[in-house]
């Protein structure tokens, strides 16, 4: 196919031609991939033989202040006058040893089996075993302990190798002053990042490990500590929650994540263009109190969603007052079941949330539509394009071009909209079995699954299920964006 | 951090050494209680009496905090070690909280006593296997028909209500699609579900006969139930904004007699198909969670036995109108006038008393419950009915072997 | 927003020989037109009067139940039969409200402070700087971000309660929690900085300023916007938090915040007749929360506006 055959068909065509050539090349991606994967192993195995070439050097080049920090953190440096970079690296040493000796050896020492000792009674008083949940929390944050440990005293011996080629070569060595100084300064970014590096790795990824291994794990309501061990199952749970039949998880799994989808579609696009047309309706000339009618639509961002949301949820009840009003005006026989069958409740929490989400979008909207060169609008006018055909040659396309990756952060975002769920409906009705409802998402059954029902591994395994399926989205939009950019390319 | 977390690993074993050397006589550290909170202040001044009655632990610190019923279960379950020391609860969380660890078994004392002065519903429903796991505190935890004097001529049964609701334009209220409601129609047209539980709250067997002739009859009259324009699903009094009448329990009293005023009525549950609705008993307990700790043990014992006793029983009912478990306190007068434990009382005799369910199955009974609102039976035929039951008989089967 | 006057509404050409601005009359024809524009904007308006309708019916009738005086469940009328503010007497003096609030605010005055110093370092740092592992730091947190939060829960709980900041220590708790993964949250304000011509930062890094020096001498006063934008949204996320408040507080009451302790009343059997109080709760949670986005709402808008642009 030449340039020319491409740049005559439409738009559709192109973006169908552009996936249709992207599948194509996924075989080739993939191998690609492995191969570069197969390169960073490879490379990452040449970099270590080469840390512990340095390493060995450094010791047998070293002078006795370097080789007495080989063991004693931080003593080089201080010998050398360094004496707050001494001080940080014995500090180091000294938590780190202190740590693993009186707290977190034992964790990682039961870490392979979760523990072993099981909870007894001696007459009606308790005397609990292993706590197989600590021993894996724990234990995961001595494993990355001991990585800090490796990566600081890597730093420590570096630091020492390269203060005696300084002194060799008669320069000056950096001392507290400059390093404080340069705290502020050169290395202004570890004043930064700092606090919130160990706060996310405290709080995000260690938990995220945790709840990763948990997936592998018995971890449920009868394995529970501190009375019960839990112990390493290997992928048993996610053979439970793909495999179909009563007793596994397969059936409730697959709707699901069906409904999670297209609810995901649906509060995305469907907020997307209604909110755009909002936008256009209040800012189109000639429609007077822009303001107000924006200042009344931004209420439902204001107020808290848990006021506004529980609030609407039983206004839509069986015996709520819409229902309550329809019936006593005779409009309707029998309650509309907002809440109540799985259709009608899957209709109204995409309702709600455009009631919810199309402000958001107006908002944006407004912003970007004001942004538009004015003089595309003339042209378009002197060629005598009526209000459609504006909207479908230049507004549309300048939205999408404009907003493509917000698009892709918000269908995200909505797979994991927990709240909206959560406040109208809580995952209602229960209809598919497993604790899982219509109206569930991934991860509102995720909440139900270990709140109400203890049941931790599956919960655990549903969870990186969420992962998998937002990183494929944001693989696969990642690969199309290029092209569909270079084709809504205005110049 | 880490060496904080430490040292507090070390405190909190020395405090336990220090804690088994003071043993034996009496206790004076610290203990937790959660209750609902309409008997906090009750249970306050229950604390007190106890207090007084035995000195051995008068210097006794006793914290009560407000925490409902449900919360309490979830809570105990997500950390047992920061739980209350003794806490209230629905007899349908038990298993889930012997599972958990969250419950000690009575001792062989207690439990006599408590056998002996409780009525049989209430001791079933804190036995697990051959142990008894809790104390009960009330016998009401279950449900009933509340209705509307000026629209409901004829309770007995549901027919004749449907129709005077119809005719008032009012509406007849029962929560079909829970498990809990659902048993009324199964248990009344005489089918059972009931799992077995060993003495560590795992299920262990499953009885369900729901796949049989009477099943259909009972599912067939909830086909027909949903299907008047009077009925709504639901069995909460504050949800509801036109009471006809209303399968709901004791908790709603003090609000049904302010929605219904004088038109204000209780019964035991009517007829429907021609066969009387039964249903479950329930009960509310109070638990005592494991000790590691032989005197906080005692002390745990003896202040559950007082709060659970007969007399700490009919002062509650006074208080705040909880329906005693206890066969002393259920002869009280008052209670006999109450209009509304009258009518539990008469409906307990068609009522089994709820053993222990796993949450799967309250999620199938929903499923089913849903459906029917639904109407996705509505045209289906007898054998169609039977296979729905079946599937639902086999699927409360096959929780057994998770 | 000014540009909505640029384009006027009448048809005006500037006429040479005269030397003055004439207005041309309308032809037949844009006569025609522009009853076919009044048309349409009548519809427009249609629509807008019933959105309106529909955005505000809610939290009216959220008001007018607040003020019911009568029986508190769910009653099939909208006008109560009586006004009173029996209600928010009572949950002002009878129950923990004021505590949860009070609660609340604290956390909320916090977390704004504490997580716009944190996300503005974050973005600062990686707007600005060019260091070993920028990139790694930015990829990490792209793929934490996929990760569902609740995931982390019972493993954060446990975590805190060995810190000793749950239950009663649930505020501090929770302000942590909030602050501690905050700066995954840059990328907004990280876009708004790279906005800023780094040209600035040259020439005063010429005249000797630290990079510190830069960062709150000259990024800062630029970027007022984004720093009430964080602000606002830092102090408006606690108010609606249930799940994790929920589970960091464990049945202490004096230690929920708004959303639990509401959240109970309209949800369990134990608070019968207590609809009409959550309303009124709602309404004292709302107001201030609702005048203070109005207020802001500027910010607001560029917030979210620049954040959907650069993605």
């Amino acid at each position: 196919m030449t340039d020319l055959d491409y740049l005559k068909m439409s738009k559709g065509e192109k973006l169908v031609h552009n996936a249709g050539k992207w599948i194509a090349s996924l075989p080739k991606k993939l191998l690609n991939s492995i191969c570069a994967i197969a390169m960073f192993f490879v490379n990452l195995v040449k970099k270590f033989i080469a840390e512990i070439k340095d390493i060995v050097m450094t010791f047998v080049h070293g002078d006795w202040k370097t080789r007495v920090s080989f063991f004693i953190m931080g003593f080089g440096s201080f010998a050398r006058g360094q004496w707050l970079r001494g001080l940080l690296f014995l500090l180091f040493q000294t938590v780190f040893n202190m740590y693993i000796l009186f707290f977190g050896g034992a964790y990682l020492a039961k870490f392979a089996t979760l523990g072993t000792i099981a909870t007894t009674k001696v007459n009606r008083k308790t005397v609990y075993g292993d706590n197989s949940f600590m021993i894996l929390l724990y234990g995961i944050l001595t494993i990355f302990f001991i990585i800090a440990f490796i990566y600081t005293w890597r730093a420590n011996v570096r630091q020492n190798k390269i203060s005696q080629e300084i002194l060799k070569s008669g320069k000056k060595l950096k001392y507290a002053k400059d390093d404080i100084a340069s705290l502020a300064d050169s290395q202004f970014h570890k004043t930064l990042l700092a606090l919130p590096t160990l706060g996310i790795f405290t709080f995000t990824v260690l938990p995220i490990i945790f709840m990763i291994l948990v997936a592998f794990t018995n971890y449920d309501a009868t394995h529970q500590p501190p009375g019960k061990l839990f112990t390493w199952v290997g992928f048993d749970n996610f053979k439970t929650l793909f495999s179909s039949g009563s007793a596994n998880y397969g059936d409730a799994f697959g709707q699901v994540l069906l409904w999670t989808l297209i609810w995901a579609f649906f509060a995305t696009f469907l907020n997307y263009f209604l909110g755009m047309l909002v936008a256009i309706m209040i800012n189109k000339k000639g429609i007077k109190l822009k303001k107000m009618w924006r200042t009344i639509l931004v209420m439902t961002i204001a107020i808290p969603q848990f006021v506004s949301l529980l609030y609407v949820s039983k206004l839509f009840a069986a015996d709520g007052l819409i229902n309550s009003l329809l019936l006593k005006w005779g409009w309707i026989k029998e309650a509309l079941p907002f809440w109540t069958k799985p259709s009608w409740a899957r209709v109204t929490v995409i309702a709600v949330n455009i009631w919810i989400g199309i402000p958001y979008l107006m908002l944006i909207a407004t912003g970007i539509l004001m942004n538009i060169p004015a003089d595309l609008y003339e042209s378009a006018r002197i060629d005598g394009a009526n209000a459609v055909q504006t909207y479908g040659k230049i507004t549309l396309p300048y939205m999408l071009f404009v907003t493509g990756p917000y698009l892709l952060t918000s269908f995200i975002g909505n797979i994991n909209n927990f709240n909206v769920i959560y406040l109208l409906t809580q995952g209602k009705p229960d209809t598919l079995g497993n604790a899982a409802g219509a109206t569930d998402l991934l991860i509102t059954w995720l909440y139900s699954l270990t709140v109400d029902n203890s049941n931790f591994k599956i919960a655990a395994c549903i969870g990186i299920i969420v992962f998998v399926v937002c990183a494929i989205i944001n693989l696969v939009v990642y690969n199309l964006i290029p092209s569909v950019k270079n084709e809504e390319d205005f110049q | 951090m880490k060496k904080l977390l430490a040292v507090v690993l070390c405190l909190m074993l020395a405090l336990s050494v220090c804690g088994v050397a003071g043993a034996e006589a009496g206790f004076d550290g610290e203990l937790k209680i959660w209750v609902a909170e309409a008997v906090v202040d009750f249970t306050n001044a229950q604390v007190e009496a106890f207090k007084a009655a035995n000195p051995e632990y008068a210097n006794m610190t006793v914290v009560i905090e407000a925490v409902g019923e449900g919360d309490a279960a979830t809570n105990m379950i997500t950390d047992v070690e920061a739980g209350a020391d003794i806490y209230g609860f629905a007899q349908d969380q038990l298993a889930r909280l012997v599972a958990a660890g969250a419950l000690i078994e009575l001792s062989e004392e207690n439990a006599a006593i408590v056998s002996a002065e409780n009525d049989g519903g209430s001791v079933a429903a804190a036995t697990l296997g051959d142990l008894v796991y809790a104390y009960p505190l009330t016998s009401d935890n279950g449900y009933f028909l509340y209705y509307d004097k000026s629209v409901v001529t004829d309770p007995t049964n549901v027919e004749a209500i449907l129709a005077d609701c119809e005719k008032a334009g009012k509406n007849f209220y029962m929560e079909i699609n829970s498990g809990w409601y659902q048993t009324a129609f199964f248990f009344g047209a005489g089918c059972t579900i009931e799992y077995g539980v060993d003495n560590e709250g795992n299920l262990v067997s499953c009885t369900c006969d729901y796949a049989s002739e009477n099943g259909v009859k009972a599912l067939k009259s909830m086909i027909e139930l949903s299907k008047s324009p009077a009925f709504v699903n639901g069995s909460s009094a504050s949800n509801a904004t036109n009471i006809g009448a209303i399968v709901d329990g004791t908790w709603d009293a003090v609000a049904m007699q302010e929605i219904l005023g004088e038109n204000y009525a209780a019964t035991k549950l009517p007829t429907i198909s021609g066969y009387q609705m039964g249903g479950f008993g329930g009960f509310k307990l109070l638990g005592v969670k494991p000790q590691v700790d032989d005197a906080k043990l005692a002390a745990c014992d003896a202040l559950a036995l007082f709060l659970a006793s007969g007399d700490a029983q009919k002062a509650r009912y006074e208080a705040v109108q909880w329906g005693p478990s206890n066969l002393e306190a259920q002869k009280l007068e008052a209670i006999q006038d109450n209009a509304a434990l009258a009518a539990l009382a008469a409906q307990l005799e068609f009522c089994v008393g709820q053993g222990q369910y796993p949450n799967d199955y309250w999620s199938l009974a929903t499923t089913l419950g849903d459906q029917i609102i639904a109407d996705a039976y509505d045209n289906a035929t007898d054998d169609e009915l039977l296979a729905v039951l079946q599937n639902f008989q086999d699927t409360a089967a096959s929780y057994i072997v998770k | 927003m000014a540009k909505e006057n640029l384009i006027p509404e009448v048809d005006i050409v500037i006429d040479q020989e005269a030397g003055v601005i004439r207005e041309i009359k309308p032809e037949p024809k844009l006569r025609s037109k522009k009853a076919h524009e009044k048309r349409v904007n009548g519809a427009i308006y249609a629509i807008l009067i019933a959105m309106s309708v529909i955005w505000l019916l809610p939290f009216i009738l959220l008001v007018l139940q607040s003020f019911r005086v009568e029986y508190g469940g769910q009653v099939a009328y909208v006008i109560p039969k009586q006004f009173g503010l029996d209600n928010f007497k009572f949950i002002l003096t009878e129950t923990n409200f004021p505590r949860w609030y009070g609660n609340t605010l604290i956390i909320a005055l916090f977390n704004s402070v504490l997580q716009t110093v944190i996300v503005l370092s974050v973005s600062y740092a990686l707007s600005r700087m060019r260091f070993r592992g920028r990139k790694l730091f930015m990829k990490s947190v792209l793929v934490l971000g996929m990760f569902p939060g609740f995931l982390t829960m019972i493993a954060l709980y446990t975590l805190l309660k060995n810190l000793g900041l749950t239950q009663e220590g649930a505020i501090p708790g929770l302000i942590l929690i909030y602050c501690a993964s905050s700066g995954m949250g840059y990328y907004i304000s990280k876009g708004f900085f790279d906005t800023i011509p780094k040209s600035l930062d040259e020439s005063a890094r010429i005249d000797g300023a630290t990079r510190f020096q830069v960062f709150l001498k000259i990024i800062m006063p630029l970027s007022k916007p984004i720093v009430i934008y964080t602000i606002l949204m830092a102090f408006m996320a606690p108010w609606g938090d249930y799940v994790f408040a929920s589970y960091v507080a464990f049945g202490k009451s004096d230690s929920y915040n708004v959303a639990v302790g509401l959240y109970d009343w309209v949800n369990t059997n134990d608070f019968q007749g207590y609809f009409t109080r959550f309303c009124a709760g709602g309404v004292l949670v709302a107001i201030p929360i609702t005048a203070l986005f109005l207020m802001l709402q500027k910010y607001y808008v560029e917030g979210v506006t620049g954040g959907a642009v650069k993605g």
